[in-house]
């Protein structure tokens, strides 16, 4: 299991993808904060998703978005994603 | 109705505001190097945030840049209905900057590697969507595009919008960012532009132009209600006219006939005789075709008169700024009529026998008694349009 992230690699992941697409206060992002609180966008996660993706190599389905609604929530799917992954190749 | 500039910006690769801007052609500065007009001094993130000026393409950048110059300065939206407040920038290629990064993108990685952005960034009419946004504009809102005819025809058509009362004030003008490999190849491959990366209007040396960037925004307002709101009016904008060349797709029609017939389409708008102009900022592009029939249809717009008013070509310090140009040279007709000084033509060195009008080459010129004054704007596609600005 050693590349499932862990709370705190997920959540700074996810605070790095916000930083490189210059979301304020990215750096300080909390997991219970909403997308709409740290105003990114359908767009902007269509970047931040992506670039998870590539990150973990994984694949986020388009209709997985809907229920990543905070920062916490798309912390809580990569870690999904990558033990599913783990548990595939184990 | 009457229709008035209350408020003005620019960004250009001579000055990043109106007096700056102005004063750098007074004093013969040239913003052209290595045989472009770039705005190398412009930081993005002076004029917004690092979040959305990497979702900008840069000719959106440059026209909120300029646009919150002209904002300030009017005072809008303060005491403005803001359904009536319109945003009309246009530009005569778009995001340029972004397709081509895109299309490498593309390219190089397929469908994923495609900015969720791309779309906003290149369309035409983001840069007026972005103005709007940022001002909390209601009124109406959309771009024009006519090539290197587009700052005039957006400057224009925000005025007869104004006219026509479905708007108090519309934020108005044009912007370009197409300094691009690919963009300056295709217009090289035209050749339209100068082997000798100069621009000298009606020099007999003119080889072509240089293309440069930039944007100008204006803020239009109707005369009774600026005055109502007590904002300053730094001249009225007094006449339109726009035609259709309808001959060839890049070269001007031999004769002049759409130029002449934009100019006294305007004249009639103005109400005004040809005696009344006392200046024309010309379409003035260096190159060899543009700048002889702009002269032959000047000459025939004034019938022959003994003295034609000055005419002189701010393209020979910034370069071409396609869609932005109409815009940056009604700028420069608000500032030559508000402070009676014609800027003059640079570069012009030898005279050539098919372009004998006044160009002002020697310099700076006092016209104290400048009342009234024309712009040329001719675009690819045969569309042409003319501005009359007066003395307010």
């Amino acid at each position: 299991m050693a590349n499932v992230p862990s709370d705190q690699e997920a959540l700074d992941a996810i605070r790095e993808e916000l930083a490189n697409i210059k979301v304020p206060g990215a750096e300080q992002a909390t997991a219970d904060q909403t997308w709409a609180d740290l105003d990114v966008d359908s767009l902007d996660l269509v970047e931040v998703v992506k670039a998870l993706e590539d990150r973990y190599d994984v694949q986020i389905a388009d209709g997985r978005l809907k229920s990543i609604a905070t920062v916490g929530d798309a912390a809580g799917l990569v870690q999904e994603l990558t033990r599913e992954k783990e548990g595939a190749t184990a | 109705m009457s229709v008035v500039v209350t408020g003005r910006g620019v960004v250009s690769s001579i000055g990043d505001s109106p007096d700056a801007f102005f004063e750098a052609l007074l004093a013969k500065r040239s913003g052209i190097a290595d045989g472009i007009g770039a705005c190398v001094d412009f930081d993005p993130e002076s004029a917004m945030t690092p979040k959305l000026a990497r979702r900008s393409d840069r000719y959106t950048q440059l026209a909120v840049a300029a646009a919150d110059q002209a904002v300030a300065e009017a005072g809008v939206p303060d005491g403005i209905d803001p359904e009536r407040l319109g945003v009309l920038v246009g530009t005569g290629v778009g995001g340029l900057v972004t397709l081509q990064a895109e299309c490498e993108a593309w390219l190089e990685g397929g469908d994923r590697a495609v900015s969720p952005h791309f779309v906003p960034m290149m369309m035409p009419n983001a840069a007026a969507g972005t103005i709007a946004i940022r001002v909390g504009a209601h009124g109406p809102g959309f771009s024009v595009s006519s090539a290197c005819a587009t700052g005039g025809h957006a400057i224009g058509e925000a005025m007869r919008m104004i006219n026509r009362g479905e708007a108090d004030a519309v934020i108005a003008g044009g912007t370009e960012a197409a300094l691009t490999g690919l963009c300056i190849a295709a217009f090289r491959r035209m050749g339209a532009l100068s082997r000798e990366g100069v621009s000298r209007p009606f020099d007999a040396g003119r080889d072509g132009f240089v293309m440069g960037e930039g944007a100008a925004v204006l803020v239009l307002e109707d005369e009774e209600h600026a005055r109502a709101r007590g904002a300053e009016i730094f001249a009225k904008v007094v006449g339109y006219g726009a035609s259709n060349d309808a001959f060839h797709i890049t070269q001007p029609d031999e004769n002049g006939r759409g130029a002449k017939q934009a100019m006294l389409a305007t004249l009639k708008d103005a109400g005004a005789a040809t005696g009344d102009v006392g200046y024309i900022n010309a379409h003035g592009t260096s190159t060899p075709f543009n700048d002889k029939i702009e002269t032959l249809a000047i000459k025939q717009v004034f019938n022959g008169s003994a003295t034609p008013p000055p005419v002189s070509s701010t393209k020979s310090h910034i370069g071409h700024l396609l869609g932005a140009a109409g815009a940056v040279e009604a700028l420069v007709l608000v500032e030559a009529v508000r402070r009676g000084v014609l800027p003059p033509t640079i570069n012009y060195e030898q005279p050539d026998p098919d372009c004998d009008l006044d160009y002002v080459p020697e310099g700076p010129r006092e016209a104290p008694g400048l009342e009234l004054a024309l712009s040329n704007s001719f675009g690819f596609g045969g569309q042409n349009a003319c501005l009359a600005v007066a003395k307010a």
